[in-house]
């Protein structure tokens, strides 16, 4: 008797440890797995049970799927048995633990009683037997609903091929660790939904980010694309109202020349005829027979003189409109192609004549030609390109200075250089004086548009223009051009 | 008639014992034996026995309410004899529940939902319990 008592302490010693520490197990761990894993093995340790398994009921509350299983070979993880199927579903369809035992015989049972329903005919009201995972010669099987509070998440479930007797202190202990495991598999189970919704908060702020870092690249991209659209906008419109100004000017010159022409041939056949007369009264001067008329008249020799002079004035002043107008016409070009192979010198010579009015006394032009030979280009573009540096030159350098201008051969390109020592460019404005729009000389004097047009067209002949610039010393526009296309 | 207090040893064999044999008479005297698939521990003193198909039996007991059952306990090699009377049906609350949960898993298992399925649980009183014990046979030749 003392003996018996001494086994059921003992062996009450030992539930209560283990209880211990499958309780202490369970609750040091938020991993799923190895909470299935202490459950699983404990039943095991503790009654003996070497085959079991959890199932959790899945988010549709019709199946439950097998999470974790100890004992089974080939029983694959993920098996799904439907609420009220087999001793597992009916346990979560009734929330309730319950055993079943000599199943052997049962199952024998069901077996005579299928046989009898189909000698009476009966045999199309049967139904199939369903796979079910877990043994297949089982005799006894006990299930316990996981429960928090009312709610069911799973049934643990544990079966054996012996016949098994279960007390009721088996089913307390059996419900106690049930119970712990339920709790313990319902914080993992949060824990992880937890750290998932974390997980996708964290995904959710990084794409956000992402989203906001490429938001902010692509409105840089559309102001820089805006910027460039409204600097071609208004290039083209300084084009335009370039373009318009040149065909007026055009339409002038071609008229200016038509009208100029006539009248200047006749002044200068004049002056010429003039001329040849003055001769032939100068030469009959000196025949001595007239000597004697002469020297009559003395005012004679100084009109003689005077209409010499007058001629030779005329010549020259007649001369001197032809290049103009020659110039007027090189200048526009009007009467020739867009694009053709020109002197570029000649532009510049042409472009000089233009200006002389402007250059006066005080300024000096330097010309240092090198050798370039003649290029295709828009020889009536590049004009309006030595026009426009040209004349900001001469307002640089107002009452007295040098322009020199360089030309020379580097490679396959054309490099013409235009310096001056006017008052030069304030370094901050350096970097904005190709700008459309961009002027020093205030509302009303300046349009802004001079540079913007040259270094668009030095752009349209795939040439670079620079500036170099020195406050009081002078500036230097550097253009190089390809000489092929 | 005095009843029987049922001893707790037979609890786990009215769990693994089943089925059960089960012999009623009807009041003309002629006896009837049937297999049935419960029999439930309902306290000290009374059964349930599982109604499902056997017409016979039910009209038997109402008729004549004594019965004998036969439950084979495959742990201890023993028969245990009961001798009940008939004593009322139940069809709802905790014994019958108990019962068509056990039921219903087994015939969920087996694909005869709808077929075997509990219609009542029948109440009877112990008036008698007996245990015949096998002993097995020796197979020492010495």
């Amino acid at each position: 008797m003392t003996t018996d008592l001494e086994e059921r302490l003992a062996a009450k010693s030992k539930e209560v440890r283990v209880l211990q520490q499958v309780s202490s197990e369970i609750n040091s761990t938020l991993n799923l797995e190895e909470i299935f894993g202490i459950v699983l093995r404990t039943m095991d340790e503790l009654f003996g049970f070497h085959h079991s398994m959890i199932l959790l009921l899945d988010a549709s509350g019709e199946t439950l799927s097998v999470a974790a299983s100890r004992g089974y070979e080939g029983q694959p993880a993920g098996a799904r048995v439907a609420v009220g199927t087999g001793l597992v579903g009916v346990v979560a369809k009734k929330r309730q633990l319950m055993r079943l035992g000599n199943l052997g015989r049962q199952r024998a049972y069901m077996s005579t009683i299928r046989e009898q329903m189909e000698q009476a005919g009966r045999g199309s009201e049967l139904g199939e037997s369903p796979a079910l995972p877990g043994l297949s010669d089982v005799e006894s099987q006990i299930g316990i609903p996981l429960l928090i509070k009312d709610t069911l998440i799973g049934v643990f479930f544990v079966e054996s091929v012996e016949q098994r007797v279960f007390s009721e202190g088996d089913e307390a202990l059996i419900t106690v660790v049930a119970n712990q495991a339920a709790s313990a598999i319902h914080n993992a189970k949060l824990y992880r939904a937890e750290a998932e919704r974390r997980s996708e908060l964290a995904e959710a702020h990084e794409r956000l980010k992402q989203l906001n870092e490429t938001l902010e690249d692509r409105v840089r991209e559309r102001t820089l694309e805006l910027y460039q659209t409204n600097r071609e906008l208004r290039e083209t419109q300084a084009q335009l109202l370039q373009s318009a100004k040149m065909a007026a000017l055009g339409d002038l010159a071609a008229g200016v020349a038509h009208e100029i022409n006539t009248p200047l041939g006749s002044i200068h056949s004049n002056a010429d005829v003039s001329k040849r007369v003055a001769a032939v009264v100068r030469k009959a001067l000196t025949d001595e027979a007239l000597a004697p008329v002469f020297s009559k008249h003395p005012r004679l020799e100084q009109a003689l003189e005077a209409l010499e002079q007058a001629t030779a004035t005329t010549l020259v002043a007649s001369d001197r409109i032809v290049r103009i107008v020659k110039s007027l016409g090189n200048f526009a070009r009007l009467d020739e192609a867009e694009r053709k192979k020109a002197d570029l010198h000649e532009g510049i010579e042409s472009t000089l004549t233009l200006l002389q009015y402007k250059l006066k006394h005080g300024i000096e032009v330097i010309r240092d030609f090198g050798e370039i030979p003649p290029m295709v280009c828009s020889p009536n573009r590049l004009n309006q390109v030595f026009m426009n540096l040209l004349v900001n030159s001469i307002q640089a350098i107002g009452e007295r200075g040098t322009i020199t201008i360089r030309t020379r051969l580097d490679g396959d390109h054309v490099v013409l250089q235009f310096a001056d020592t006017g008052h030069g460019i304030p370094s901050e404005n350096l970097e904005r004086i190709f700008d459309p729009g961009f002027t020093t000389r205030g509302p009303g004097v300046g349009t802004g548009l001079g540079l913007a047009i040259t270094y668009r067209i030095v752009e349209e002949h795939r040439g670079a223009i620079e500036v170099s610039s020195e406050l009081g010393k002078g500036s230097e526009f550097t253009i190089r051009l390809p000489i092929r296309e | 008639m005095e009843t029987t207090p049922l001893p707790d040893e037979i609890k786990p064999v009215m769990e693994n014992g089943v089925p059960a044999d089960v012999v009623s008479c009807s009041a003309g005297g002629i006896p009837n034996t049937t297999i049935i698939s419960q029999v439930y521990y309902v306290d000290r003193e009374r059964v349930a026995l599982s109604f499902q198909f056997f017409n016979k039996t039910v009209k038997n007991v109402r008729e004549n309410p004594n019965a004998c059952v036969l439950l084979n306990d495959p742990n201890g090699c023993a028969t245990w004899i009961l001798q009940v009377r008939y004593e009322h049906s139940e069809t709802e609350g905790p014994v019958f529940d108990r019962m068509d949960m056990q039921i219903e898993a087994i015939a969920s298992a087996t694909g005869m939902t709808g077929i075997f399925k509990l219609k009542a649980a029948d109440i009877y009183r112990v008036y008698s319990v007996r245990k015949v014990t096998f002993k097995p046979e020796s197979t020492d030749q010495n």
